[in-house]
């Protein structure tokens, strides 16, 4: 589980629409309504956000030197304050509604089959993302350069408008629905609002960190009070880490000249062949 | 946006957050929880962060005297 949840985290195919439906087909003996199975999950996430804040330990401290250089001072003037504000009004969106929502929401689309349609409408909204970036690189007048000359047209993270930085965070709560990807839809927003990939991909790595750390915080010490193997939990963890590490360092050099149509693919014949499993019983 | 007003109410709204923060940490306040009793310190993490937000957005449109 730990290798599975690191591994597809960062990718945009929804690692937790993964975790609900491949224990269900493997007939793993795991019980998704108990009540250590999303704080088991969160320390997972805890794995991942930290190899995010190894991958990113450099641009952290600046990013958080600059938060309170331009908090104290009420004005922002390097790239580095102007990105811990965007981060800070993309987190808000995801948080609020990360708080308010998303029990309730996992609660109503716990189930394998839901997860496994939700899979299909993420390859799709992958593939929506790249049909309008095509057009935005059409109108760019790029359509015969290089993937990497095409890519330069558009902006670097930094370069976002605060109301987009704000609108991606808000795409982070589509994902609390098992099946749609969180790297995903922030991925996809990020390129709407005129991103390189690289660079969209990066933002919402960033972006996710804080939210994943929060929500770590505040769920893990209900899986220490719940009487569940930790020591294992914990290896699961380092081991989710560790792939999740592995992973963004392949997005990352992937994204200078990929795009998200073979995630977006991936996604559609994953959730229609988990379906057509579920459906057999096979 | 720079104006006092602007400023003066995200600072008024800063500490209006930090109040709901206390009350949700205390477990005085049950509203859009999934338990109703009991302290919901998520809730009250939220509200402290939604406070430094407003402060520092009250920071940002604060008028600056020229140096």
């Amino acid at each position: 589980m730990g290798l599975l949840q690191g591994a597809s985290e960062l990718f945009p195919i929804s690692s937790l629409g993964h975790a609900v439906i491949v224990p269900t087909l493997l007939h793993w003996s795991f019980k998704q309504s108990d009540p250590s199975f999303v704080p088991f999950l969160v320390l997972l996430h805890l794995g991942t956000a930290g190899a995010l804040l190894v991958l990113y330990r450099d641009q952290w401290i600046v990013i958080i030197r600059g938060f309170f250089t331009a908090a104290l001072r009420g004005e922002m003037r390097t790239d580095a304050e102007r990105l811990s504000m965007l981060l800070l009004v993309g987190t808000i969106p995801a948080a609020t509604l990360g708080v308010f929502l998303e029990s309730r929401i996992k609660t109503l689309f716990a189930s394998p089959y839901e997860a496994a349609g939700f899979l299909v409408i993420n390859g799709l909204l992958m593939l929506g993302f790249e049909q309008l970036r095509r057009r935005a690189e059409r109108r760019a007048a790029s359509s015969a350069a290089s993937r990497v000359e095409q890519e330069a047209h558009f902006a670097q993270a930094e370069r976002i408008s605060f109301r987009a930085a704000a609108l991606v965070g808000a795409c982070q709560a589509l994902a609390f629905l098992p099946g749609i990807s969180r790297s995903g839809v922030t991925i996809g927003g990020g390129l709407i609002a005129g991103l390189r990939h690289e660079e969209a991909a990066r933002f919402s790595f960033l972006l996710a960190t804080p939210v994943i750390l929060g929500a770590g915080i505040v769920e893990v010490p209900q899986l220490f009070s719940s009487g569940v193997p930790v020591g294992e939990y914990v290896a699961a963890a380092v081991l989710s880490g560790l792939a999740a590490y592995a992973s963004a360092r392949f997005l990352l050099r992937y994204f200078r000249s990929g795009r998200l149509d073979p995630y977006g693919w991936y996604c559609i014949a994953a959730g229609l062949i988990s379906l057509a499993l579920l459906h057999f019983s096979l | 946006m720079r104006s006092s007003s602007v400023a003066v109410g995200l600072g008024v709204l800063g500490v209006v957050f930090i109040v709901v923060a206390a009350l949700y940490a205390l477990g005085v306040l049950q509203i859009l929880t999934s338990t109703t009793s009991g302290p919901h310190y998520k809730h009250a993490v939220l509200f402290a962060v939604l406070a430094v937000a407003s402060f520092v957005a009250a920071n940002f449109a604060r008028p600056k005297t020229a140096a």
